[in-house]
C-alpha cells in the first residue's frame, strides 16, 4: 500500500501529467494519419525525454503508445484507410457504417471497446503478470508458428463468397511479403537487381493502397451518376446506446482476454489479435451474414483485442525485459535511458515505479477516451466534405503518407500498383482484407516455420511435441471444419431457395 | 459467376509464371534438411496453382449456373477513370521525386478534378489546389516534421 501512495504522488504531478496528455494527442494525431505509426511518434518524442523525471517520461512514451494504438480507427471508419496495421480489421465494417450515416456510433464504439480493452488487459497484467509471464515465455519458434498459422486460418472467415477466392487472396499477400530481403538468410527475392527493392512491399503502403485507391476510383467512377453517389451531409453524432454496448459486453470482455494473451507472446502484436477478434466476433454472431457490411461488433471486438496488446505486451517487457514489438522496444529504451531496467529485479527495486506505469496506462486511456468522445463531432465533419472532393484528398493523403513511412518515392509507386491491384481484386469479387491478413502474418509466419527447423535440425518433432502447438492445430482443424460445414450448408439452403 | 470461367485458368498461368521467377531468382537452402529462401515462395506458388486448376474445375462444372448469374459489365467511363487515376498517381510520384511536394501536389489536385471528375469550375479547382497543399505542408512538415521531397530541376538541364 506504501508503494502504491507512492505512486500515486509520482503521478499526480504537474509534469507527467502533461506527459501523459501529451503523449496520447501526439499518439493519437500520428495513428490517426495514415503513412505515420506511433512507432515513429515513439522515436521522434524519446528524444524530448532525456530532461524529464524518469516517471513522466515514461508516462509520455506509454502515452503515446495507448494514443497510437487507439488513434488507427479513426482514419478506418471515416477514410476506409487503417491509420495503423492493427486497425485493418477495423476497417470492414467501420467504413461501411460511416457510408451507412453511422459513423459516430462506430467511432463511438470504437474507442469505448479500446479502452475497455486496454483497461481489462492492464487488470489481467497486474493481477496475473507472473503466471502469464511464465506461459508467454515457453512460446518459442515452434508455438508462434502454430498461432500464427491459426490467426491465417481465419482468411476462410474473411472470404466472403467464395473460399477459393478467399484462399487465392491470402496466397497473394503471403507472395507479395516474399519479395525484399530474406529475413534468415539475407538473400533477395524477387527484387530484380533493385536495391530500393530489397526492402520489400511496406505493410502500410500495401494497406494504403489497397484501401483507398479502390475506394477514390469507385468515388470517381460515380461521380455524376445520381443513382450511385453516395450523397454528402448525412452526418449525425450518435453515441452506441447503452443497450447496444450491453449486448456487445461479453464479446468485448473475450476479446481483450484474447489481445491480452497475444500481446504477451513477443514476436506477435496487435494485427494478429484485431483479426483474430474480429474473426471470433463474426463466428460467434447470429448474423454472421451482417458482417463487412456495417455492423457494430466487427469494430468493437477488433478494437477490444488490438489495444488490450498493450497490456500483455507490457507483461514480457516489465517481468522480463522483453519487448514484443518495435514500439515497445522504444519504450524498453526510454526505460533504461532513465535507469529502469526492467526485468524481476524492477519489481524489488522500483515497485512504486512499477504501479506509476500501471497509473499511466489507466490516465492514458482515460485522455484517449475524453479526446476521442470530444473529438468525434470535429472527426465526422470530415463526411460533410462532398465525397468526390474527399476523394481527391484521399489521393494526396495517401500519396504522402505513404511517402512519409520511409521516405521513399519507390513506396509511393508501389502504393499506386497496390491500389490498381486492389481494384481489380474487388471488381473480381475477390476480398482484400486476406490479402493484408496474409502480408501480416506472412513474415512471422515464414521466419518462425524456418527458425524452428532449423533449431530442430530439419526435424519436425518439435511440431508434434509441443503441447501449445498441438492445441493451436487443433483450434485450426477446428475452424476450417466449421467453416466448411457452415458453406455446405449455407450452399443447401441457396440451391433449396 | 462468368467471371470464374477465365479467372481459375488465369492464376494458374500467374501461379506457373511465379514459380519459374522462383526457380530462376531465388537461391536454394544453404544446407540440408533447412528450408531456404526458396522454399516458402515455391508451397505458395504450388498452394496457387492448385486453387487455381481448382477453380477452373469447379467453374467448368458449374458452367450452367454460372451462366445465370449476371455481372456488371466494364465501362468506358470505368476504364478511363481507373487508367486515369493510375496514370495521376504514377504522373504524382514522378513529378514529387523531380519537381518536388509543393510543385506535384497542386497539379495532380488539378489533373484530377479536371481529367477524371471533368470539373471546369476553376476557381474551386485552384481553391482546392492551393488549400490542400498547403494544409498537408502545414501538418505533414511543420507541425509533424516529417521530410517531404523538394525535388531537383537539374533533370531538365
Amino acid at each position: 500500500m506504501d508503494a502504491l501512495g507512492q505512486a500515486f504522488s509520482l503521478v499526480l504531478s504537474y509534469q507527467v501529467i502533461f506527459g501523459i496528455v501529451l503523449g496520447t494527442v501526439v499518439g493519437l494525431v500520428f495513428g490517426a494519419i495514415p503513412g505515420l505509426t506511433y512507432s515513429m511518434a515513439l522515436a521522434l518524442m524519446l528524444p524530448f525525454t532525456f530532461g524529464m523525471e524518469p516517471t513522466a517520461a515514461v508516462a509520455l512514451l506509454l502515452g503515446v503508445y495507448v494514443g497510437g494504438m487507439s488513434g488507427g480507427s479513426v482514419s478506418a471508419i471515416l477514410l476506409g484507410i487503417p491509420g495503423t496495421p492493427s486497425a485493418a480489421a477495423t476497417v470492414i465494417d467501420g467504413y461501411p457504417m460511416a457510408m451507412k450515416g453511422q459513423a459516430s456510433v462506430a467511432l463511438g464504439g470504437a474507442v469505448i471497446a479500446a479502452v475497455f480493452g486496454g483497461l481489462l488487459s492492464l487488470l489481467i497484467m497486474a493481477l496475473l503478470l507472473e503466471q502469464v509471464a511464465a506461459v508467454a515465455i515457453r512460446f518459442g519458434p515452434v508455438e508462434i508458428f502454430a498461432l500464427v498459422l491459426f490467426g491465417l486460418s481465419t482468411i476462410c472467415g474473411l472470404a466472403e463468397r467464395s473460399m477459393a477466392r478467399g484462399l487465392v487472396a491470402g496466397l497473394l499477400g503471403l507472395m507479395l511479403m516474399i519479395i525484399g530481403l530474406d529475413e534468415i538468410d539475407g538473400v533477395a527475392r524477387l527484387t530484380f537487381g533493385t536495391v530500393a527493392l530489397q526492402q520489400g512491399v511496406n505493410l502500410l503502403v500495401a494497406m494504403i493502397g489497397l484501401f483507398a485507391v479502390p475506394q477514390v476510383i469507385t468515388t470517381f467512377i460515380d461521380y455524376g451518376h445520381k443513382e450511385t453517389a453516395r450523397i454528402p451531409g448525412n452526418v449525425r453524432t450518435t453515441m452506441p446506446s447503452l443497450r447496444q454496448l450491453k449486448d456487445r459486453f461479453w464479446l468485448m470482455v473475450r476479446c481483450a482476454i484474447l489481445g491480452t494473451g497475444i500481446g504477451a507472446i513477443p514476436g506477435t502484436g496487435g494485427p494478429i489479435a484485431a483479426f483474430l477478434g474480429y474473426d471470433h466476433a463474426r463466428r460467434f454472431s447470429k448474423q454472421p451474414d451482417d458482417f463487412g457490411k456495417g455492423e457494430l461488433s466487427g469494430v468493437v471486438a477488433p478494437e477490444s483485442a488490438h489495444n488490450a496488446v498493450t497490456g500483455g505486451a507490457m507483461i514480457p517487457l516489465l517481468s522480463l525485459g522483453i519487448p514484443g514489438d518495435p514500439a515497445t522496444a522504444v519504450i524498453l529504451g526510454g526505460m533504461m535511458i532513465h535507469g529502469l531496467q526492467p526485468g524481476p529485479m524492477l519489481f524489488r527495486t522500483h515497485l512504486p515505479v512499477i504501479y506509476s506505469i500501471y497509473l499511466a496506462i489507466i490516465l492514458a486511456y482515460i485522455v484517449t477516451l475524453v479526446v476521442q468522445i470530444w473529438g468525434i463531432r470535429v472527426f465526422v465533419r470530415v463526411l460533410r466534405v462532398p465525397p468526390h472532393l474527399l476523394a481527391v484528398c484521399i489521393i494526396v493523403l495517401s500519396v504522402l503518407g505513404s511517402y512519409a513511412i520511409r521516405n521513399s518515392i519507390l513506396d509511393v509507386y508501389l502504393m499506386g500498383i497496390m491500389g490498381l491491384l486492389g481494384y481489380f481484386l474487388l471488381r473480381l469479387h475477390i476480398p482484400i482484407a486476406p490479402v493484408v491478413l496474409g502480408l501480416v502474418l506472412g513474415e512471422t509466419l515464414e521466419t518462425q516455420y524456418r527458425t524452428a527447423l532449423i533449431l530442430g535440425e530439419g526435424s519436425y518433432q518439435g511440431f508434434y511435441e509441443s503441447n501449445f502447438a498441438l492445441f493451436f492445430f487443433a483450434l485450426i482443424a477446428l475452424t476450417l471444419g466449421t467453416q466448411l460445414w457452415s458453406s455446405r450448408r449455407r450452399g443447401k439452403k441457396a440451391a433449396a431457395s | 459467376m462468368r467471371s470464374d470461367r477465365w479467372l481459375g485458368p488465369v492464376i494458374a498461368l500467374m501461379a506457373s509464371g511465379w514459380l519459374v521467377l522462383a526457380y530462376m531468382y531465388i537461391p536454394g537452402a544453404q544446407s540440408e534438411g533447412e528450408p531456404g529462401p526458396r522454399a516458402f515462395p515455391i508451397v505458395l506458388g504450388v498452394s496457387l496453382l492448385g486453387l487455381g486448376i481448382l477453380m477452373t474445375v469447379t467453374a467448368w462444372a458449374n458452367r450452367r449456373k454460372a451462366a445465370m448469374v449476371t455481372e456488371k459489365p466494364v465501362t468506358r467511363r470505368e476504364a478511363t477513370v481507373v487508367a486515369g487515376t493510375f496514370g495521376v498517381l504514377m504522373l504524382y510520384a514522378f513529378l514529387m521525386e523531380k519537381a518536388g511536394f509543393l510543385i506535384s501536389t497542386p497539379i495532380a489536385i488539378l489533373l484530377m478534378m479536371f481529367g477524371i471528375l471533368r470539373m471546369r469550375n476553376w476557381l474551386l479547382m485552384l481553391l482546392m489546389a492551393a488549400g490542400v497543399t498547403a494544409v498537408c505542408w502545414f501538418l505533414f512538415v511543420e507541425v509533424l516534421g516529417a521530410t517531404m521531397p523538394y525535388g531537383s530541376w537539374l533533370w531538365l538541364l
